[in-house]
C-alpha cells in the first residue's frame, strides 16, 4: 500500500453506521452482518462503457466503502448504444470522467473516484493494490492473466466480464481460499420435535409430521429439550436425513433420557471455497450453467470468447458485423482451444462481436454486482468459475445482412450490428405501455431508452404508476434522486430517461391512473388499440392479474416479472400461443390459523401478526368507529343490523368517546399502563383460569404441550425497556388518536405508571355449572335492554358538531411516529408471556410491513431478460420454442430458462378453444338471441349466464323472471340486476356462460363479448 | 375486484350445483347483483346442542381464490369452542390446509362437521373450550340457549324448502322423536323429517311444517354422481388427537374456583332465579 498510486488506502472514510431508511429493502436480502463487511470495501471497475457502469451502478446503489472506476478512452457516439450515464456532448472526453458525477449522486454515502490515465493506457498491476475487488470488464485475456496472477495470489477478488452483442461471459477468482458464511441466503431452519433417541446414531422426530427441510450434511442445535439436556445450546451437530420429518444428529448414547419438547435450530457453518486462477482455469474451466436447453453451449462459448479476444490482438480490431470471413477466421482461432465447438455458434459470436446490447448488459452487470458484493461480504456463494450466457433467440426470425448492420454513426450502432437497420426502425416505432414505474419499470426505461424504443415517428411509450417517490426507493429506484421526493414516480422516470436519449423526448406519456375497473374510462379500447403491448413492472399480485385479464381481452403481447430478494422470475405471454399469467399461479403464503394467533401462539411471527391487528383494533378501528357514529345518521342501527358484536363495538365507541377519553397526555399514559395491564397480565391469567397449566386434553395428553406453550402472566415495571418502550409507544399513539402533543421523556412515563393503581384482577368464570335441573340455565347476556342502556351513556352525534378522532395511518417507513415501535414492543411482550424469543424492530418491521426484500442486483437482471423478450415480442415470433421463461437465483447462483406452457385446449362438440377464444356478439342483442344463437348454432343449452358478479340468467330465477328477461336487451338486462347503470364510456360487456351439450354434459366454452 | 375469469366460472358452477343438490342440511343464498355474495346456512345438526338452529356463514372471497382460500365466518352467534364471538372460525381448511380445488360446498360441510365434533384443543374461544372439556352437558345447555336466543327463527329459512340430495334420496322416513325438554325452542310441532344419518344421540328437533318438504321431491332420484363427500380427516386448527365427540370427557384439573365472572351470570347469581326466568321469558317472546 505504498504506491502513490494507491488512492484507495487513502479513503478513510468513518464507518458510518448503515442508513437502515435508505438500504431498508436491500437489508432485508443482504443483513447488518454482510452490510457492514461492504462498508470496508473499495471496489474497482475497469472499463465505462455498457457493462461496466451498470455493474458500477448496482454497486454503488447497494453501498460499498467506494467505487473507483478507470476508463481514460474518449467517449464515441457508439458508446451511446448501452452506456446510459454517457450523453451526446461527452463525445470525446473520458469514459470514467464523464461517467463519474452521474455514477457519484447515485448514493451520497458511496464515495466514487477516477483513477485516471491517458488514453490508451492499459489498467496495469501497479494501479490495483488496496482494493478488495476488482472488476474488468471487456479486458483482453492477456491483460486478465497479468492481472489475476497479481491476484490470486494477494488476496485481491477478481471478476472478469465480457458482453459481445447477444452474449456474455464473467469469470470469478476469489483467492485459493474463500470463506463464503451463508452459501443459500435461506433463513436457518427451525421446528419442533418430539423424541430424541439415545444412541450412536441419534433420530430425531419432528412435531405432528411437520417438515425439517434440512439437506445432508446441515448443521443443527436444540433449544428447550427436556430430559436430554445435553443437547441445549450444544455445539452445531452434522445431521442425515433419514426421512421428511426424521434425521440422525450422531451419538447421544452418553446423554439423558429424552423427555419432551425442543426446538432444533439449523445453523449455518461457514463454507472454504477454493478458485482456481485464470491460467489455471482457462485450461480446465469449471462451467456455471445458466440454461440447461443449451448444456453443451458454455464449452463452445469457452474456446469462442478466447478466439475472440486473439482475433482482436492480430487484427486490432473486432471482427465484423456479419462478415463471413471474419467470422471463419474466429472459427478456425477457436477451433484451436476446442476442435468439437458448435461453428454456427462461433459465427454468430463473431457477426455480433461489435455488439452491444442494453439487455444483455442488464443481465451480466445485474449478475456481476452481485458477485462483488459477494466478495465483499462472504454473504450468498460465489459463481464457480466460469459463466457464458447468450440469447441468440431474440434475433430476428429474418436475419439481417451484412450490409443492414453496417455503422451509420448513429448512437444505435452497436445495436444495429446485431439487429440491422430494418429491425432497429421496427423497435423505433413500437407503442408499449408499462405498468408501474418503480424498481423494474426505472431499469425497464433505461433499458428501452437504450435501445430506442418508441424513438421513431409512430412510436410510444405510456407509463403509469400511482406512487410518490419515497427514501427506501432511492436505494434500487436509480432514475430518482433525494431532491425528487414526494414527486409522482412515472413524471421524474419520464424525463430523467429522455435525458438519457433526447430521441425518447415527447415520445413518453407519464400517468397517474393506477389500473383496475375503475380506470377502464382511460384505458379503454381506443388506448388498447393505440398500443403494440404491456410490460407489467408492478409489486402486487392483484394488478398482474388485472392487466392479464385486459391484455387476454384486448389479445396484447404481456411481459411479465418479479422479483423477491435475489430470486426473479419472467414470463411471457402471447395471444392465441401461450397460457396467460393467471393460468398458473404460485399460490400464496399459508395463513396462521387464528386460534394459534389468539391463544396459542409458539413463534415470533405469530405474536407479530397478533400485534399488528392489536394495532389496528387499538388505534384504527375505535377511532373509526367513534367518527362513523357521529358522522353517519343512523350508524348504530345498522351496526347493530348487520353485526353479531354489536355490544363490543356500543362500548369500545362510549370507552373512546366518553368514559376513557382523555383530555391530557398523561391520562394516554394512564389509559396505556391499563392496556398494558389487560393484554399482558388479565387476559393471559383469564386464558391459564380457563386452561390451567396442568389441564390435560381429552386423550389425557398434558394440553400446554407440542406446539401450545404455556403463557405466564407479566409484571409491569417501570424500569424494564421493553415495557416502558410498550407505554411510550401506546401512549403517543392513543394521544394521536385526540390529537394531543406526545412525550417521550422516560422520567414522565415512569411517574405517571408507577402511581397508576391497577384495579385487582379476579379470572371471569363465565360458567355457571347447572347442578339439577330445576337450576336456571345460564343467561345470554345481549338483551335489547342492556343495548338501550348502553346507547343512553352516548351522547347524541348532533351534541359533538364536527368533532373527529383521528385515526392512525399505519406507515411502516416512519421512525418517528411510533408505528412500528408499538407493534415490535406489544409482539415481544406477548413474546415474552410465551417464552418465545424476541425479535428485533428490524425484523419486526418485516413481517408486520409484508416487506418485501429488493436489491437492485436482480431487478437489473430481470429487467434485461424481461428486453430479451421483448425483442422476440416486436419481431412477432409466432412459435413456442423461440420464447423463453426465466426463473433465477442470484444467491445461489442459479439460472433456469424454460418454453412458456401453451394456452390449454378446451372442447366443446368438435370446437377446440382456449383462453383466447370468445364469441362475439353485435348490436345489443337480447338473453333470448343468444340462448337461441347457441342452442341453433353449436346445439348448446344455455344454463346459466352471468357478466361481472351479476347472475344474469340461471336454472333458480324463476320462471317468472325468467320470461321477463329473456326478451331484454343485453345492457338493460345488465343494469336491471346489478341495479346499476352502465358507464357511457362501456362499450362491450364480457359475460360468462354455463352450457350444457345435447347429452345434458356440462360443457365449457369461450367467454362471449356483448358489443353494446 | 378483479377475480380471474375462471375463477368466476367455478364460482358460477358450483352455486348452480349447490342450488340443485345441497349437501344435506346446508343450503345457500345467493344474490343476483353480486354473485360472490354468498352465504351458507346450517342446520343445527340433530343430537348436538345446535340443533334446531339455522346458522348463517358469510364467504367473501379474495382475488386470489382459488389459491388462496375465501374469509368465512358465522354471521349467527353460536357458543362453540372454535368459534370467536366475532363468528371467526377456527379449522385448518381455511388457513393452512387450503386447497384451491377446494369450494363453497366443502367448507360449509367442513364447519358442519365442527359443529358435531367440536376441537377443544384448538379453542378460539377459550371458555367454550374449558366447558365442554370439564362439564359436557354445561357446554350443551349453554350452547343450545344461545342457539334458542340466536339462530332459532319461527319457521325456517325458506332456503331448505327444497330437498339435499341426500334428503330425496332417501325414502324411509325416521319416527318424530319428543322434544328435547331442555331446549327451549321446542315449542313447534313435530314433523316428518327423515332422521339425519350424522345424528348421533336420541332426540331430533322438530323444524318447519310438513308442508314444507314436498312429498313430489321426496322420491325423485339423484344421478348417481351428485355425492358429497365429507371432508376427512376432520382436523381443526392445531388438532393433535382426531376430532372426537367429547361428552364425557374427563379433565384432570383442579376444579376452578366458581367465581362469578360474566356479567351474565353475575346477573343470575345476583339477580337470582326470577329475574333469571324473566329474562329467559324476555327472550322468547322476542323470537
Amino acid at each position: 500500500m505504498s504506491a502513490t498510486t494507491n488512492i484507495a488506502a487513502k479513503m478513510d472514510i468513518d464507518e458510518a453506521a448503515i442508513d437502515e431508511g435508505l438500504y431498508s429493502r436491500q437489508l432485508y436480502v443482504l443483513g447488518h452482518e454482510a452490510m457492514k463487511k461492504m462498508a470496508a470495501s473499495n471496489v474497482l471497475i475497469v472499463g465505462m462503457q455498457g457493462l461496466g457502469v451498470e455493474i458500477a451502478k448496482n454497486v454503488v446503489l447497494a453501498g460499498v466503502k467506494s467505487v473507483t472506476i478507470y476508463d481514460p478512452n474518449p467517449v464515441t457516439v457508439q458508446d451511446l448504444s448501452s452506456q446510459f450515464f454517457l450523453r451526446q456532448d461527452d463525445i470525446g472526453k473520458s469514459r470514467a470522467e464523464a461517467t463519474l458525477p452521474r455514477l457519484a449522486e447515485l448514493n451520497a454515502y458511496v464515495p466514487v473516484r477516477n483513477l485516471g490515465g491517458k488514453t490508451g493506457q492499459e489498467i496495469s498491476v501497479d494501479l490495483i493494490a488496496g482494493f478488495q475487488v476488482v472488476v474488468l470488464c471487456g479486458v483482453s485475456y492477456n491483460k486478465q492473466l497479468e492481472i489475476n496472477d497479481w491476484t490470486h495470489q494477494n488476496g485481491i477478488h477478481f471478476i472478469a466480464a465480457e458482453t459481445r452483442g447477444l452474449f456474455g461471459s464473467v469469470f470469478n477468482d476469489f483467492g485459493p481460499k474463500f470463506t463464503c458464511v451463508d452459501p443459500t441466503g435461506e433463513q436457518p431452519l427451525s421446528g419442533m420435535i418430539v423424541s430424541v433417541e439415545k444412541g450412536s446414531d441419534a433420530l430425531v422426530t419432528c412435531l405432528d409430521e411437520t417438515r425439517h427441510g434440512l439437506e445432508d450434511g446441515d448443521f443443527v442445535t436444540f433449544t428447550e429439550v427436556q430430559g436430554m439436556l445435553e443437547l441445549n445450546g450444544c455445539e452445531p451437530r452434522k445431521i442425515a436425513v433419514k426421512g421428511p420429518y426424521t434425521f440422525t444428529i450422531g451419538d447421544t448414547s452418553d446423554f439423558g433420557d429424552y423427555k419432551t419438547g425442543g426446538i432444533f435450530t439449523q445453523v449455518k457453518m461457514p463454507r472454504i471455497i477454493e478458485f482456481k486462477s485464470l491460467t489455471e482455469s482457462l485450461k480446465s474451466p469449471e462451467l456455471f450453467v445458466t440454461d440447461f436447453g443449451k448444456f453443451d453451449r458454455p464449452t463452445t462459448l469457452h474456446a469462442g470468447f478466447q478466439a475472440l479476444s486473439d482475433y482482436n490482438t492480430l487484427n486490432k480490431r473486432l471482427p465484423r458485423p456479419r462478415n463471413a470471413e471474419d467470422a471463419a477466421a474466429v472459427v478456425a482461432l477457436a477451433k484451436k482451444y476446442n476442435p468439437d465447438i458448435d461453428e454456427g455458434v462461433i459465427t454468430e459470436l463473431s457477426y455480433q462481436a461489435n455488439g452491444d446490447l442494453s439487455p444483455i448488459n442488464a443481465v451480466i452487470g445485474g449478475f456481476v454486482a452481485q458477485e462483488v458484493l459477494k466478495a465483499c461480504s462472504a454473504k450468498f456463494h460465489p459463481m464457480m468459475q466460469h459463466l457464458y450466457f447468450d440469447s441468440l433467440e431474440s434475433l430476428p426470425d429474418t436475419l439481417p445482412t451484412e450490409q443492414d448492420c453496417q455503422a451509420i454513426g448513429s448512437r444505435y450502432d452497436r445495436q444495429i450490428a446485431v439487429f440491422g437497420q430494418g429491425f432497429q426502425r421496427k423497435l423505433a416505432n413500437h407503442r408499449q405501455f408499462l405498468v408501474g414505474s418503480g424498481a423494474i419499470g426505472c431499469e425497464m426505461l433505461k433499458n428501452w431508452s437504450m435501445m430506442g424504443l418508441a424513438s421513431g415517428p409512430r412510436g410510444i411509450i405510456h407509463v403509469t404508476d400511482l406512487d410518490t417517490i419515497e427514501k427506501s426507493n432511492l436505494n434500487r429506484q436509480f432514475l430518482f434522486r433525494a431532491k425528487d421526493l414526494g414527486k409522482f414516480k412515472a413524471e421524474v422516470a419520464a424525463i430523467t430517461v429522455s435525458d438519457m436519449n433526447s430521441d425518447l423526448k415527447g415520445k413518453i406519456f407519464a400517468r397517474q391512473d393506477p389500473v383496475g375497473p375503475t380506470t377502464e374510462d382511460v384505458y379503454d379500447e381506443s388506448f388498447f388499440g393505440s398500443i403494440d403491448g404491456v410490460t407489467n413492472a408492478l409489486d402486487n399480485i392483484k394488478a398482474r392479474l388485472y392487466m392479464d385479464q385486459r391484455c387476454v381481452f384486448y389479445k396484447k403481447p404481456l411481459l411479465e416479472s418479479g422479483t423477491l430478494g435475489t430470486k426473479g422470475n419472467t414470463q411471457v405471454v402471447i395471444p392465441d400461443l401461450t397460457e396467460s399469467y393467471a393460468s398458473s399461479q404460485d399460490p400464496p403464503e399459508k395463513e396462521t390459523p387464528s386460534c394459534t394467533i389468539k391463544n396459542f401462539p409458539n413463534a415470533i411471527n405469530h405474536t407479530i401478526e397478533w400485534s399488528r391487528t392489536q394495532f389496528d383494533n387499538l388505534f384504527v378501528k375505535p377511532a373509526q368507529a367513534v367518527n362513523a357514529y357521529l358522522s353517519e345518521p343512523n350508524y348504530l342501527q345498522n351496526t347493530m343490523k348487520y353485526s353479531g358484536q354489536h355490544k363490543e363495538q356500543l362500548e369500545q365507541i362510549i370507552s373512546f368517546l366518553v368514559t376513557s377519553k382523555p383530555l391530557t397526555f398523561e391520562e394516554c399514559i394512564i389509559w396505556a399502563r391499563s392496556q398494558f395491564e389487560k393484554d399482558y397480565n388479565n387476559d393471559i391469567r383469564q386464558l391459564l383460569f380457563s386452561l390451567p397449566k396442568d389441564a390435560v386434553t381429552s386423550t389425557g395428553q398434558p394440553f400446554w404441550s407440542g406446539p401450545k406453550r404455556a403463557p405466564d402472566p407479566l409484571t409491569f415495571n417501570s424500569n424494564d425497556p421493553l415495557h416502558l418502550q410498550y407505554m411510550i409507544a401506546a401512549a403517543n399513539l392513543h394521544a394521536f388518536n385526540y390529537g394531543l402533543k406526545g412525550e417521550t421523556d422516560p422520567a414522565i412515563f415512569r411517574k405517571v405508571a408507577d402511581a397508576v393503581i391497577v384495579p385487582e384482577f379476579t379470572p371471569k368464570s363465565g360458567i355457571k355449572v347447572q347442578v339439577s335441573d330445576n337450576d336456571p340455565v345460564p343467561q345470554d347476556n345481549t338483551g335489547p335492554d342492556d343495548l338501550d342502556e348502553l346507547i343512553a351513556k352516548l351522547p347524541p352525534p348532533s351534541s359533538l358538531a364536527g368533532y373527529r378522532l383521528i385515526p392512525v395511518e399505519f406507515e411502516k417507513d416512519n421512525d418517528t411516529n411510533h408505528h412500528i415501535d408499538f407493534i415490535t414492543a406489544a409482539s415481544n411482550l406477548r413474546a415474552t408471556n410465551y417464552g418465545i424469543t424476541i425479535a428485533d424492530r428490524h425484523s419486526t418491521k418485516q413481517i408486520a410491513g409484508k416487506i418485501i426484500p429488493a436489491i437492485a442486483t436482480t431487478t437489473s437482471l430481470v429487467t434485461g431478460l424481461v428486453c430479451l423478450e421483448l425483442y422476440k415480442v416486436i419481431d412477432g415470433k409466432g412459435n413456442l420454442e423461440s420464447y423463453k421463461n426465466g426463473f433465477v437465483n442470484l444467491a445461489l447462483p442459479f439460472f433456469g430458462f424454460s418454453e412458456p406452457i401453451a394456452a390449454p385446449k378446451n372442447k366443446y362438440n368438435e370446437t377446440f378453444w382456449t383462453l383466447w377464444d370468445r364469441f362475439e356478439f353485435k348490436n345489443d342483442p337480447t338473453l333470448k338471441d343468444i340462448v337461441d344463437w347457441f342452442r341453433e348454432n353449436h346445439r348448446l343449452e344455455v344454463s346459466m349466464v352471468s357478466q361481472g358478479v351479476s347472475m344474469l340468467w340461471s336454472p333458480f330465477v324463476g320462471k317468472k323472471k325468467s320470461e321477463e328477461r329473456l326478451p331484454m336487451k343485453f345492457s338493460k338486462l345488465v343494469e336491471h340486476v346489478s341495479k346499476k347503470p352502465i358507464p357511457p364510456h362501456v362499450k362491450h360487456l364480457t359475460v360468462e356462460v354455463m352450457v350444457s351439450d345435447e347429452e345434458g354434459e356440462d360443457v365449457e366454452v369461450p367467454f362471449i363479448v356483448v358489443r353494446i | 375486484m378483479t377475480i380471474s375469469s375462471t375463477a368466476m366460472r367455478r364460482v358460477m358452477r358450483e352455486l348452480a350445483t349447490l342450488k340443485k343438490n345441497p349437501p344435506e342440511g346446508i343450503r345457500i343464498q345467493t344474490n343476483e347483483e353480486d354473485m360472490m355474495d354468498v352465504a351458507g346456512i346450517i342446520e343445527g345438526p340433530e343430537g348436538t346442542p345446535y340443533a334446531g338452529g339455522y346458522f348463517k356463514v358469510k364467504f367473501k372471497f379474495t382475488d386470489e381464490f382459488p389459491s388462496a382460500p375465501p374469509k368465512c365466518w358465522f354471521a349467527t352467534k353460536i357458543f362453540h369452542p372454535n368459534v370467536s364471538s366475532s363468528g371467526e372460525i377456527c379449522v385448518n381448511t381455511l388457513k393452512k390446509d387450503w386447497k384451491s380445488t377446494y369450494g363453497i360446498g366443502h367448507i360449509l360441510v367442513t364447519v358442519k362437521c365442527l359443529l358435531i365434533y367440536p376441537n377443544p384443543e384448538s379453542a378460539l374461544d377459550e371458555e367454550a373450550g374449558k366447558l365442554l372439556l370439564e362439564n359436557y352437558s354445561s357446554y350443551c345447555d349453554r350452547a343450545r340457549l344461545i342457539t334458542s336466543v340466536h339462530a332459532t327463527p319461527r319457521t325456517r329459512p325458506a332456503e331448505f324448502d327444497t330437498a339435499s340430495s341426500e334428503d330425496a334420496a332417501s325414502t324411509s322416513t325416521a319416527p318424530s322423536s319428543k322434544p328435547a325438554a331442555t331446549t327451549a325452542a321446542a315449542t313447534t310441532t313435530t314433523s316428518s323429517l327423515p332422521s339425519l344419518p350424522l345424528a348421533t344421540t336420541g332426540f331430533t328437533l322438530p323444524i318447519g311444517s310438513q308442508k314444507s318438504v314436498p312429498g313430489g321431491k321426496m322420491g325423485e332420484k339423484m344421478g348417481p354422481k351428485e355425492r358429497h363427500l365429507s371432508p376427512s380427516p376432520l382436523s381443526t386448527a392445531d388438532a393433535n388427537v382426531g376430532g372426537k365427540p367429547a361428552p364425557g370427557v374427563t379433565v384432570a384439573v383442579s376444579p376452578p374456583a366458581l367465581l362469578e365472572g360474566t356479567k351474565a351470570v353475575k346477573r343470575a347469581a345476583t339477580g337470582g332465579t326470577t329475574t333469571n326466568a324473566e329474562k329467559r321469558k324476555k327472550a322468547l317472546k322476542r323470537l
